[in-house]
């Protein structure tokens, strides 16, 4: 909380006399102001004190606004898999956290670039990839499948736009994701309420590979990034109108059926998980719900890429 | 001097006169599936339980119940007609959820009063044609009374407490009614160098604004019985007995850590444990809603309530 003082420059209601009546009763920061004053000098230093630490959380917002807000923003984007997007009744939802488990080679990779190439058709995607697994051949190879056939130029010019809506950027630990992730909150700060192309979907392949490093049972430092990490993610999500996927390994549990990794404290952070598993020597993946805020877990589905 | 004595022994008023003022004033809350204590405003309410156990849920219906009003155009819905403050430390409240349940008990509530009148069957359709702006205009105005904010650390969460006093009686002065409830989800307790602070806060507010608070808590129950949700879902698919689910007979006292500041435990004046079991309650629309375990740790209570969830809310089965 900063000290009266230094707020004058910005606030000139806050001068000396305010100051001292502050002082008399033990004011010295933001954060003590209490309302027992008598002058209109003085309501005003201390209305002005109040705006300030409003301003340091979020604005109030009744139901009837937040429920605008969803139905407003907070769209459906389908990700081009059927089977997916009936198990989810549409695809993922703008706002929310979705996290993909499933132990290796169960498609979430190749989930990921099919969702990124289809919302990349209208909207900007960035692509953050831990493991050297973004591959613009598979993003054209799937586009390729959906575009009607006509000239070669034209479906190149296509080719072309879409594959400028898709910025990829290779972090190797959380720190360098924390910057990327500053960086992209700036960027979108000033992005939001332009028109034109705006940012709708963030992929991070894979997540875990950049927290388990950090994830030590001697220190809590590795959980707090963690949790710091999936909060900015949500902040990201919520105020800037992005939907974001994650990706997640599975690792050995009881009894020897996999769990996903990151453990409980990452358990509560995503909206929906959702765990994948492919059939042995064919294309046919499953994907079942752990969780959903509004569907029972359990419901599973199959499909193809 | 004589005539102040005498006034310091005239009575102001008889206790059964004070308890009928108090229960006016203040009245008990039961809120299902908490209704076997009743709480009333100046109770802080814990809830405990592992992660989807339905805690949110129950934050919710409390919030549903205190915005709806108690009589309205003729319909009882039962609820107190006061606003609902509800600070998410946890950011991952579903607005259109909210909206879904409040939807239906308004409908319910509706329907009940209608099918009391006794009309037959193209009587209650235009009926229910007619209700519908009413229910359009109802819905808009418990919205309104349903106030949220969410917190993404612990600086954030301090300002919001600090500037609530202030917030509380701009309401007043707008809305004429006053907040009644204050619910807090978080699911795990990261401010334990703010603890002292808020909870500080908190006791000073509740001293000018009498209000009955509820927070979420989540707990690890003991090892053997934790929740491994594909365990579950592999349950869920195959006949494969499963030596590792989590069955949970009612007489079992699972043990849990204590992990919050003494400065919340002692402010804390009620305590709830929720779990989920094992078993299933099968409708008809092959929906298996799972059953939940409620359990009354403070004060201590020896019987444990089953309920489950529906598209209604929360339904005791027990």
């Amino acid at each position: 909380m900063a000290r009266l003082a230094n707020l004058e420059t910005e606030y000139p209601v806050l001068d000396s006399t305010v100051r001292n009546f502050c002082a008399s009763h033990g004011i010295f920061s933001a954060a003590f102001a209490e309302q027992n004053n008598s002058s209109e000098r003085l309501k005003e230093g201390i209305a002005q004190v109040l705006s300030v630490i409003d301003d340091m959380h979020q604005p109030w917002l009744n139901g009837m606004e937040l429920l605008e807000d969803a139905k407003r923003n907070k769209h459906v984007f389908p990700t081009g898999i059927q089977g997916i997007d009936l198990l989810l009744g549409g695809g993922i939802r703008v706002g929310q956290l979705t996290e993909l488990v499933g132990p290796s080679s169960s498609g979430k990779t190749q989930v990921c670039l099919r969702t990124a190439s289809n919302v990349a058709r209208n909207h900007m995607v960035l692509y953050l990839d831990t493991g050297n697994s973004f591959s613009p051949q598979r993003i054209a190879y799937f586009l390729g499948k959906t575009i009607n056939p006509s000239s070669a130029q034209a479906k190149n010019q296509f080719l072309q736009k879409v594959m400028s809506n898709i910025s990829c950027h290779s972090v190797f630990d959380i720190f360098a994701m924390f910057d990327v992730l500053h960086q992209l909150e700036s960027y979108l700060r000033c992005q939001d309420g332009r028109g034109g192309c705006q940012m709708r979907l963030l992929i991070v392949d894979s997540i875990s590979s950049l927290i388990s490093p950090v994830l030590g049972s001697s220190s809590t430092q590795g959980r707090a990034l963690m949790t710091s990490a999936g909060y900015l993610l949500k902040k990201l999500a919520h105020q800037h109108n992005l939907a974001v996927l994650i990706i997640n390994h599975t690792v050995g549990g009881e009894g020897g059926y996999s769990k996903p990794a990151l453990g409980d404290s990452w358990k509560c952070i995503p909206h929906s998980r959702l765990f994948l598993s492919c059939d042995r020597g064919s294309n046919n993946y499953n994907v079942s719900i752990l969780r959903h805020p509004s569907m029972a877990s359990g419901k599973a589905a199959r499909f193809v890429i | 001097m004589g005539s102040h004595a005498k006034a310091w022994l005239v009575e102001d008023e008889s206790a059964r006169e004070m308890l009928d003022r108090v229960l006016t004033e203040r009245p008990f809350l039961l809120l299902p599936p908490l209704h076997r204590v009743p709480l009333r405003v100046g109770n802080v309410v814990e809830l405990a339980g592992p992660s989807s156990s339905s805690k949110t849920h129950i934050l919710i219906q409390a919030a549903i119940t205190c915005i709806l009003p108690k009589l309205w155009k003729g319909v009882s819905y039962g609820g107190l007609g006061h606003s609902a403050m509800f600070i998410d430390l946890d950011c991952r409240f579903d607005v259109l959820r909210f909206s879904e349940l409040l939807n239906h008990r308004i409908m319910e509530a509706a329907n009940g009063s209608s099918s009391k009148v006794g009309c037959h069957q193209k009587d209650s359709e235009a009926q229910f044609a007619r209700m519908k702006p009413y229910n359009e205009e109802l819905f808009a105005l418990c919205m309104k009374r349903f106030l949220y904010i969410r917190c993404y650390d612990s600086s954030e969460f301090l300002a919001t407490l600090k500037t609530l006093h202030y917030r509380l009686q701009k309401e007043r002065e707008v809305h004429g009614v006053n907040v009644h409830l204050l619910l807090i989800d978080r699911k795990s307790w990261h401010l334990q160098n703010v603890s002292e602070a808020v909870v500080q806060e908190i006791r000073r507010l509740l001293l000018v604004h009498p209000m009955l608070v509820m927070a979420t808590k989540a707990v690890v129950l003991g090892n053997k019985y934790s929740t491994n949700e594909l365990t579950w879902n592999y349950r869920k698919w195959s006949a494969v007995d499963n030596p590792y689910s989590r069955n949970i007979t009612s007489d079992q006292q699972l043990p849990y850590r204590e992990y919050m500041p003494a400065a919340w435990q002692s402010f804390v004046t009620h305590r709830i444990l929720v779990r989920a079991t094992d078993d299933d309650l099968v409708n008809g629309e092959h929906q298996n809603n799972s059953i939940y375990l409620l359990e009354w740790l403070l004060p201590p209570l020896n019987s444990l309530d089953k309920f489950t969830v529906r598209d209604t809310g929360v339904f005791i089965l027990s």
